[in-house]
């Protein structure tokens, strides 16, 4: 008994001192040599292609920065964490970014559900994080500290059904969605929302929990309702699986989603029962601006693949972190959250934007069409055209 | 109320419980033999689709770069196929109960269903380090076609599911009951000492009740990837948990149980989500929830078979 008390209180004063340690040095940030920076995305899991695509961005804007000599001479270190595609997960990484890597900066994640899991631990640790695709509202309300450099879910709810309305000319609309993921049920509420004010009806809706892979009911419930087209705001591991669902049910109007849909994986899991739907695109691939072409050539000479917006965005807030070290001063977690709320016309490969007072960014959405395997622009919104 | 709908429903449920019957009757074998719930069980269900995942894949059928398109299966591969991933998960199930099982036969009954969950997250985590946890497009087995009969649709990939699940556990009562291997089955789960003394070599039975379970789950795997063709190693939690209901709904250790059970689990829950698709997993669990309370056995389960 006596060893075994010996032992908790060793156990417990070694954990005291590592705890104090951590704290002594996460308190001092810019004395480091090089700009500790802190990635946490979903390298593996469910949702992998999002973090792998984002990840490659942000290296490509790394190596492109530090090739260049970095920023003030320091160079640019990048701390990546894999999330597993799990919100809990990306708090416990965001725990040890803050205190065991002593970033100065962090960049993460793509998923809402893990980005405002893991804000709070920043915020509370002083490290400004920026988010590159979270789109949900509730992540930069989590702190002063926390930015994005990508729309938000209300715009793309709204642009998503504005497109329903008036370009696709649909007055009945299904949803289907994902009850406990605050992408997915965020984005339908506005959708639903905007789409009625258009004076559009929802005709039907059906969710879904859980890492399910069947969704034979919910489509089912929708189909029989007969909508023109049916929204579905969920991730490309999912999209695949509902459309194949709804062509099996004889359900042939097209079907819509957000940024979710993105991954190079989208037409191959989804097969041919994807052609002529439509979802949300972060940027332009089309644009001449050199800025655009540029980071299109550098991405495939580096990774032997198409660059798609994910991977723009985590190229766009590697750069958003750049410039807010020079207008703030200094690669400090205050200044580089000074530096971020100053950053005003920004110029990126996904547009030109301000960060404005709520720490996020306005931008216009790209309406893609799946048509074979290429995916095709067919109409930029912009944040004015909604009313 | 929107009766083709609700047919439609009915339908659904149909196809969901002819897998969750075909998971369950291995959850219900063991259990009968054994009185040990296998958790291991929903991810040999899971390792049958990615074994006729990767032969697919070597020769040629899935596209190499992302974008391109599935080739259809040849029939005769895909019964090759099958057969090959049966094969490989009934040695997988004979393996885990030789290296896993079979050391605690006599420690009591709580050791082995420790065992059984450790085994359990070996597979789904070895799964993910050894498979890659991304998501992956199955072969295309069957091209997915859909029939319309007065409202209602059928996809032929449904058929197939309830066709080949009514047929492999016609054919495992057919095993069970009538034949030397069946009657040892059956003589063992009611006592080792007296069917050693009846002359049977109790390990050789169990391995193979835990050889028939894993190819019975291989092929669930195959028939939901081929219905529903992305694949992760964490498909099997899912649906280990409602075959291990559907078991303990028919009866845990009845095989005509586990069919009954996975059908009705599955009928239940797509009825409900005629009314609410948020709600019908839900709903499902409170039937039976409240089946036990009345029957604590199950359906077909009969207390007075279970040994002490």
């Amino acid at each position: 008994m006596n060893r075994l008390w010996m032992a908790t209180s060793a156990m417990a004063l070694v954990l005291l001192g590592v705890h104090l340690t951590a704290c002594k040095q996460s308190s001092d940030p810019a004395a480091s040599e090089d700009i500790p920076i802190g990635v946490y995305l979903s390298l593996s899991g469910a949702n992998a292609d999002f973090g792998v695509t984002t990840k490659n961005g942000i290296d490509l804007a790394v190596e492109e920065i530090n090739a260049a000599g970095g920023i003030g001479g320091k160079k640019i270190r990048v701390i990546a964490k894999d999330t597993r595609s799990k919100p809990e997960e990306a708090q416990t990484v965001a725990k040890q970014l803050a205190t065991q890597d002593k970033v100065v900066a962090a960049i993460g994640s793509v998923e809402s559900g893990q980005s405002i899991k893991a804000a709070p631990v920043f915020q509370e640790a002083g490290i400004p994080m920026v988010s590159p695709s979270s789109t949900n509202p509730d992540v930069t309300k989590q702190g002063d500290r926390i930015f994005r450099v990508c729309y938000l879910d209300d715009f793309q709810g709204q642009a998503c059904a504005d497109f329903a309305f008036k370009d696709m000319k649909a007055t009945k609309a299904g949803l289907l969605y994902a009850a406990d993921d605050d992408y997915s049920k965020g984005l339908a509420g506005f959708f639903r929302e905007h789409f009625k004010k258009l004076g559009g009806e929802i005709v039907a809706e059906a969710t879904f929990q859980g890492d399910v892979s069947e969704f034979k009911d919910q489509v089912s419930a929708v189909a029989a309702k007969e909508p023109a087209l049916v929204f579905v705001p969920v991730y490309y591991s999912k999209i695949g699986l509902i459309a194949r669902e709804f062509r099996k049910q004889g359900f042939k109007g097209p079907l819509l989603g957000g940024d979710g849909w993105e991954s190079e994986q989208l037409v191959q899991l989804a097969g041919e029962t994807l052609e002529g739907c439509y979802f949300g695109y972060h940027y332009d691939p089309e644009d001449a601006d050199p800025k655009v072409q540029g980071y299109i050539k550098g991405y495939r000479e580096k990774f032997k693949k198409e660059p798609n917006s994910l991977s723009a965005l985590g190229y766009d807030a590697v750069y958003a972190i750049k410039q807010a070290i020079e207008l703030g001063g200094g690669p400090g977690r205050d200044q580089i959250t000074e530096g971020l709320r100053k950053i005003r016309g920004f110029k990126g490969v996904t547009g030109t934007f301000d960060i404005d007072e709520n720490r996020n960014a306005r931008k216009p959405i790209t309406m893609l069409k799946i048509g074979g395997t290429d995916l095709k622009k067919v109409k930029v919104i912009q944040p004015g055209d909604i009313k | 109320m929107d009766f083709t709908q609700l047919l439609q429903n009915m339908t659904n449920g149909v196809a969901k419980g002819s897998c969750y019957a075909l998971v369950a009757v291995g959850y219900t074998m063991v259990y009968g033999v054994l009185q040990l719930i296998n958790f291991a069980h929903s991810d040999v269900y899971m390792l049958g689709a990615y074994f006729a995942y990767w032969p697919a894949k070597w020769m040629g059928y899935l596209p190499d770069e992302k974008g391109g398109r599935a080739q259809d299966v040849p029939l005769a591969l895909v019964g090759l196929f099958v057969v090959g991933s049966m094969a490989a998960c009934a040695a997988v199930g004979a393996l885990i109960e030789r290296a896993a099982y079979r050391p605690l036969r006599h420690s009591g009954r709580l050791a082995p269903l420790i065992t059984a969950i450790g085994v359990s997250l070996l597979l789904e985590y070895g799964g993910q380090m050894v498979f890659g946890t991304e998501p992956r497009l199955f072969p295309t087995f069957v091209e997915a076609q859909s029939y319309d009969v007065a409202g209602v649709k059928f996809a032929n990939t449904s058929i197939i599911i309830v066709v080949t699940a009514a047929v492999l556990m016609g054919a495992l009562t057919l095993f069970v009951n009538h034949t030397r291997q069946g009657r040892a089955l059956r003589a063992v789960s009611h006592s080792f000492n007296n069917a050693r003394l009846m002359g049977i070599n109790v390990n050789a039975t169990i391995t193979m009740t835990f050889m028939l379970g894993s190819s019975l789950a291989a092929v669930g795997g195959i028939l939901v990837a081929m219905d529903q063709p992305t694949i992760t190693p964490l498909m099997g939690l899912r649906m280990g948990l409602k075959a291990f209901v559907a078991a303990v709904l028919g009866g845990i250790g009845s095989i005509p149980g586990a069919a009954l059970g996975g059908l009705l689990l599955g009928v239940s829950e797509s009825v409900v989500a005629y009314w609410s698709t948020t709600y019908s997993e839900a709903v499902a669990f409170l039937i039976l929830i409240g089946v036990l309370l009345v029957r604590p056995a199950g359906i077909l389960g009969s207390s007075a078979r279970e040994k002490v």
